[in-house]
């Protein structure tokens, strides 16, 4: 669990209660060095009584904090000068300025480099509105100036909860690309986040957290090669002869029958790049899937293994579930250029 | 050195500092106004001699400081804890101790800032109580040729230096009233509910009551058997603490006033 050896921040066992409410109850993490770690979980998860945790302003019941490499706990406090954060809603002195806020921030904690502030402001585009009051800022402003605020101290690990928060399109854009250079140049970024979208475009790796325990780990292609699955849709009266099939190929308890209302379709645990197995094994035997959807969605992945589901529009009584997402994939789209935070 | 600074900077440009100010100064004010106009109007001689004192020098310098200290002790309350229950309220707190700032380090230089403007607010008020009274005697026809009595002006810097010490155990009654409970309004109203309880229990516990923070800030600069204008903002004639043990008493509220913020802030679990 050192930075020598690529962690820049591991937890193990971390417990945290608050009355009788059970926060954290043995969360293991290990995020690696020069990676975006998407941290999600549902409301409620742990995800900011972690954050809390690893920037001391809580204290954990049990269990060990190594933050890049080494020790962190009570009385370590100058562990942080190495690590930058913005946790929850930014804070701010609504009567100063963006530059004089920056500059209150930078007088506590780890110094901040000679013309750092400047540099930010440019960063965010916040430069021309740096001289007014941060009262009249937006949300999304007081965003990037949390974010400028985080990064004060050039910092080798940087904990962002729900970053995207008010930030318009070309602020995401901004601060998505700012984070991948961050990650680039070697630092690490541990972003919390319930959007979903989100941190599968900004994430190298994932952990997800329910109920205080981390559930899944890992890249995201693994988590949903792990967690994959493939729909096929048979003629009905052929499910009997297509299930064994595909069992031969996905193996033993893989695959289950979908007793949905239409019928015919089985659902197979497996890699959906090995789809085109499955659909040659049945052709050889004679049966012509009539569909074949494939994958788990990050999204499918975080509700079920969070056993989050959907507390809107689905009604009552076992009304229909909302039609499963598809997301739109262009593998010819460009990275934008720019990393400007434009409004 | 460098958060000390910076939090000297925030202050100046809180407004909480300079309405805070104007207010004492405006209720200074009003209570000269109030006390010329009713001294010019007054039948009674005797009533007349006593309100006259307010504006006779030398009497006058430590009468002003009473006064400020009066109204001013319940102004540093609300101002010490209007500063510390913003650091809860606002996240900067939060935001100084995730950056690795040292929890007690950054309560006691907020303070440190906090106390020291509530010391000028003080020297500030004084002259401005000074010339009140100075224009008052003049109104009134008493003469000004105590003003530059010797003996006076070299008790003065004492007397202030009390009123310093006094002042600055307000503030930090609010700050850790305001620390307890991490919310401006919360600890402000707490504060000014410790300041009268205490003004209405004098009347009918003095000998306890007179070690209370506010009876004993009224002592440090009050002569024995004066007029104190200590705690319920009124002049009540109260048993007075000798003015030196009164120093004591109200060094020892500021040390335990400091004690309770810094491990509060210690202690604490920060979120919001």
């Amino acid at each position: 669990m050192t930075d020598a050896t690529g962690v820049a921040l591991a937890t193990q066992g971390l417990a945290k209660r608050y009355g009788p409410r059970i926060a954290l109850d043995g969360l293991d993490l290990r995020v690696p060095t020069g990676v975006v770690y998407g941290f999600l979980g549902p409301n409620g998860a742990g995800k900011t009584t972690t954050m809390r945790i690893l920037t001391g302003l809580v204290h954990a019941d049990a269990g060990r904090v190594e933050l890049l490499g080494r020790p962190f706990g009570r009385g370590d406090r100058r562990r942080l000068f190495e690590v930058g954060s913005l946790i929850e809603a930014p804070s701010f002195y609504p009567f100063l300025s963006g530059r004089e806020n920056l500059r209150a921030l930078a007088a506590a904690g780890a110094p901040a480099p000679r013309g750092r502030i400047d540099e930010l402001l440019t960063l965010v585009n916040l430069r021309d509105r740096a001289g007014d009051k941060v009262s009249g800022y937006s949300l999304g402003m007081k965003q990037r100036l949390g974010i400028a605020g985080a990064l004060l101290s050039d910092p080798k690990l940087l904990l962002l909860d729900e970053p995207a928060n008010g930030l318009d399109p070309a602020g995401i854009v901004g601060m998505r690309d700012t984070l991948r250079a961050l990650a680039a140049s070697g630092k690490t970024v541990f972003v919390s986040s319930h959007i979903l979208s989100e941190v599968q475009q900004l994430a190298d790796v994932v952990g997800i957290i329910a109920r205080g325990r981390l559930v899944r780990e890992g890249t995201i292609d693994q988590l949903l090669r792990e967690e994959g699955a493939v729909r096929i849709r048979v003629a009905p009266d052929e499910v009997a002869v297509a299930a064994p099939i595909l069992a031969r190929v996905a193996g033993e308890g893989a695959v289950e029958l979908d007793d949905g209302p239409e019928g015919g379709w089985l659902t197979v645990r497996i890699d959906p790049h090995r789809s085109s197995e499955l659909n040659r094994a049945l052709a050889e035997s004679g049966v012509f899937a009539a569909r074949i959807e494939g994958g788990a969605t990050l999204e499918s992945l975080f509700l079920g293994v969070t056993g989050s589901r959907p507390d809107v529009g689905t009604g009552t009584g076992g009304g229909e579930a909302p039609p499963p997402v598809v997301w739109a994939t262009d593998p010819g789209r460009k990275q934008p250029e720019t990393t400007g935070w434009s409004s | 050195m460098r958060l000390l600074r910076s939090n000297l900077r925030k202050l100046v440009r809180r407004p909480a500092t300079w309405v805070t100010f104007l207010l004492l100064v405006a209720l200074l004010l009003l209570i000269f106004v109030a006390i010329v106009a009713s001294t010019a109007q007054e039948s009674d001689p005797e009533v007349a001699l006593a309100a006259r004192l307010v504006v006779t020098f030398p009497e006058a310098y430590p009468v002003v400081l009473s006064l400020i200290l009066g109204i001013g002790g319940l102004l540093a309350l609300c101002y010490g804890g209007a500063i510390a229950g913003s650091e809860w309220q606002w996240g900067t707190l939060k935001a100084a101790v995730a950056r690795g700032e040292g929890r007690s380090r950054y309560t006691l230089l907020t303070y440190a800032g906090v106390a020291l403007f509530a010391i000028l607010g003080l020297l500030a008020a004084f002259a401005v109580g000074v010339a009140c009274a100075a224009v008052g005697a003049t109104i009134l026809d008493v003469p000004l040729d105590g003003m530059g009595d010797g003996r006076a002006l070299g008790r003065l810097p004492e007397q202030v230096g009390r009123a310093a010490l006094a002042v600055s155990m307000n503030t930090a009654l609010g700050y850790a009233i305001a620390t307890i409970a991490r919310s401006q309004l919360a600890g402000i109203g707490v504060g000014i509910g410790v300041y009268f309880a205490e003004g209405i229990a004098s009347i009918f516990l003095p000998s306890v009551i007179q070690w209370f923070p506010f009876s004993a800030a009224g002592a440090v600069v009050a002569q024995g058997g004066d007029v104190s204008f200590g705690g319920g903002g009124e002049a009540v004639a109260t048993t007075v603490l000798d003015p030196n043990v009164a120093v004591v008493v109200v060094l020892a509220w500021l040390v335990a006033a400091l004690g309770v913020s810094a491990v509060m802030t210690e202690r604490a679990e920060i979120g919001g």
